[in-house]
């Protein structure tokens, strides 16, 4: 899944550098606010064998072989936050020193298998955790959460790629998410039985997944969460029907349709942006709309909880 | 043979500075043609670096097999793009793109072998990367030549119990132990190696390092 240097554009490069960039350096904020630090040498060790682990690749179908990324067992063991600085420190090390991924990718690579495997396999895992109370419910969590951050992570790295003009996304998004589907159950296996092995000898080593602890950390489900919502929306959009739906078939049908007379006009679809990017006029449609629904959900949800500090006052 | 820069930050951002030149030159994917510049970028950066090399003491043999490491994953992405584009021009894409990853690869080796672990640790103080990143950074190099020995020491104890049975060979026949077992295994390298660090740490703060 390491993109190497020579296939991510210009404008790819820059845009997924300065989002993993702004990642890094609030993951470094939120971890200096922790009141719990964690050695340096003890996130260094983690970073050692993340590295170790990844440099096993185990086939996994014909043709197809694949190794673990660890972004979900990181994020149980140490927290999102933490698991995004030590996967960041673990791709630069294997950028630099190893060429396995690119620099110019570093930032494709750090939000496919950094960020988005850290936040999207945490959150879905403190959910099923929070449905199936105990160590049962974390190491059942931290399957599903790292087979959905495997495939959230193909799923990224496909749209880097075509973003790129190397593939139409329609061709590249099946074939990554298949052969990724079997990856990702070696991962989902590997982390449930690397983790049911810790909760057995060192369960203090365990910071999240389950409900008390997951609930200590609301930002970082929030944001793993955001992860999950961004990502359906950019891959499904492209696969939405342009039939119309039930509502305008019976407009069509009953000859009003015609009479549809919008008060405001969308102000996405008459810019230039939105007519220069062809087919990918659908993705920044659905992340705007995902980007301000969730603004709009953030502020709705802050007053509301202001208005109810007051009155509890 | 690795050896620490006498200027690391300047040769670290030397070194990125030639890596996205030749990584982001373009390879005709826009629809025109692959520019000439391009090409004398790619090679120019690969004569540079081969020369790099020679002069850090590596030979082409063994430059050679590090950029050989690094092909298949090129020639996976490059060919399916060249299947994309248009048939007369397959051969002119697959062949850029694969100039251009090979070429970038291979200034990366230069500003690897150049660098060595440490000059890569002093290149991003250098550069003013964040103190807590260069620290993890550090640590995980640190590391990472006790992980690799004490992976090697599990395998070695792991064939020497079960002699002629490969680690991955009865994957078809029993997926469930075999997965579960290499768990067990990888759960045991990471408590080894987390008890590891919290001693290293103890005895760090006992002899009042980084208070």
């Amino acid at each position: 899944m390491h993109i190497p240097d020579g296939f991510v554009s210009a404008p790819v490069a820059a845009a997924t550098w300065a989002l993993a960039g702004g990642s890094v350096a609030v993951a470094l904020r939120a971890e200096r606010r922790d009141p719990t630090p964690a050695p340096a040498g003890v996130l260094g060790a983690l970073a050692a064998f993340v590295f170790a682990a990844q440099m096993i690749n185990v086939p996994v179908a014909p043709g197809t072989s694949g190794h673990l990324v660890g972004a979900t067992l990181l994020a149980m063991l140490v927290g999102p936050w933490r698991a995004v600085i030590v996967m960041a420190a673990v791709l630069a090390i294997q950028a630099v020193l190893f060429q396995d991924g690119g620099l110019t990718a570093f930032g494709a690579n750090l939000l496919d298998m950094g960020v988005a495997g850290a936040f999207a396999g945490y959150a879905v895992a403190t959910l099923v955790a929070r449905a199936v109370r105990g160590p049962r419910g974390t190491a059942a969590g931290a399957v599903v959460g790292a087979f959905v951050s495997t495939l959230s992570a193909a799923a990224l790295t496909a749209l880097w790629l075509a973003l790129s003009g190397l593939y139409p996304l329609r061709g590249i998004l099946p074939v990554m998410l298949v052969s990724h589907a079997a990856i990702g159950l070696l991962e989902a296996a590997l982390t449930g039985a690397i983790l049911v092995t810790v909760l057995r000898w060192r369960p203090d080593l365990v910071a999240g997944g389950d409900g008390a602890s997951g609930a200590r950390r609301p930002a970082a489900m929030a944001v793993g969460l955001f992860a999950v919502a961004l990502t359906a929306a950019a891959f499904l959009a492209p696969f939405a029907s342009s039939l119309p739906d039930g509502l305008e078939r019976a407009a069509l049908d009953l000859g009003f349709a015609a009479r549809q007379n919008p008060l405001v006009a969308s102000p996405l679809e008459q810019s230039p942006l939105f007519a220069a990017l062809g087919s990918f006029a659908p993705v920044l449609a659905a992340v705007v709309g995902t980007l301000v629904v969730a603004a709009i959900a953030w502020a709705a949800a802050r007053s509301l909880s202001k208005a109810g500090d007051v009155a509890h006052r | 043979m690795s050896r620490t820069a006498e200027r690391p930050g300047l040769t670290l951002a030397v070194g990125l500075a030639v890596i996205l030149t030749a990584a982001l030159a373009p390879a005709g994917l826009q629809g025109g043609p692959t520019p000439l510049y391009s090409w004398c970028i790619w090679s120019a950066v690969l004569a540079a670096a081969l020369l790099s090399l020679r002069r850090s003491g590596l030979f082409l043999a063994a430059t050679l097999v590090r950029l050989a490491w690094v092909l298949p994953l090129i020639l996976l992405l490059a060919l399916p793009a060249a299947f994309f584009a248009p048939p007369e021009r397959r051969l002119e894409i697959a062949g850029a793109l694969t100039a251009r990853a090979l070429a970038a690869a291979s200034a990366g080796v230069a500003l690897a072998v150049r660098l060595g672990p440490a000059g890569f640790v002093a290149g991003l103080r250098a550069l003013r990367v964040p103190e807590r990143l260069v620290e993890v950074t550090a640590a995980a190099l640190s590391s990472l030549i006790l992980v690799l020995r004490q992976v090697r020491a599990m395998l070695r104890s792991r064939e020497a119990r079960r002699p002629g049975y490969g680690a991955w060979s009865p994957l078809t026949v029993s997926p469930r132990r075999t997965v579960r077992g290499f768990g067990r295994l990888v759960a045991a390298l990471l408590l080894r190696s987390l008890e590891r660090a919290e001693c290293l740490d103890r005895a760090r703060r006992a002899r009042g390092v980084g208070e």
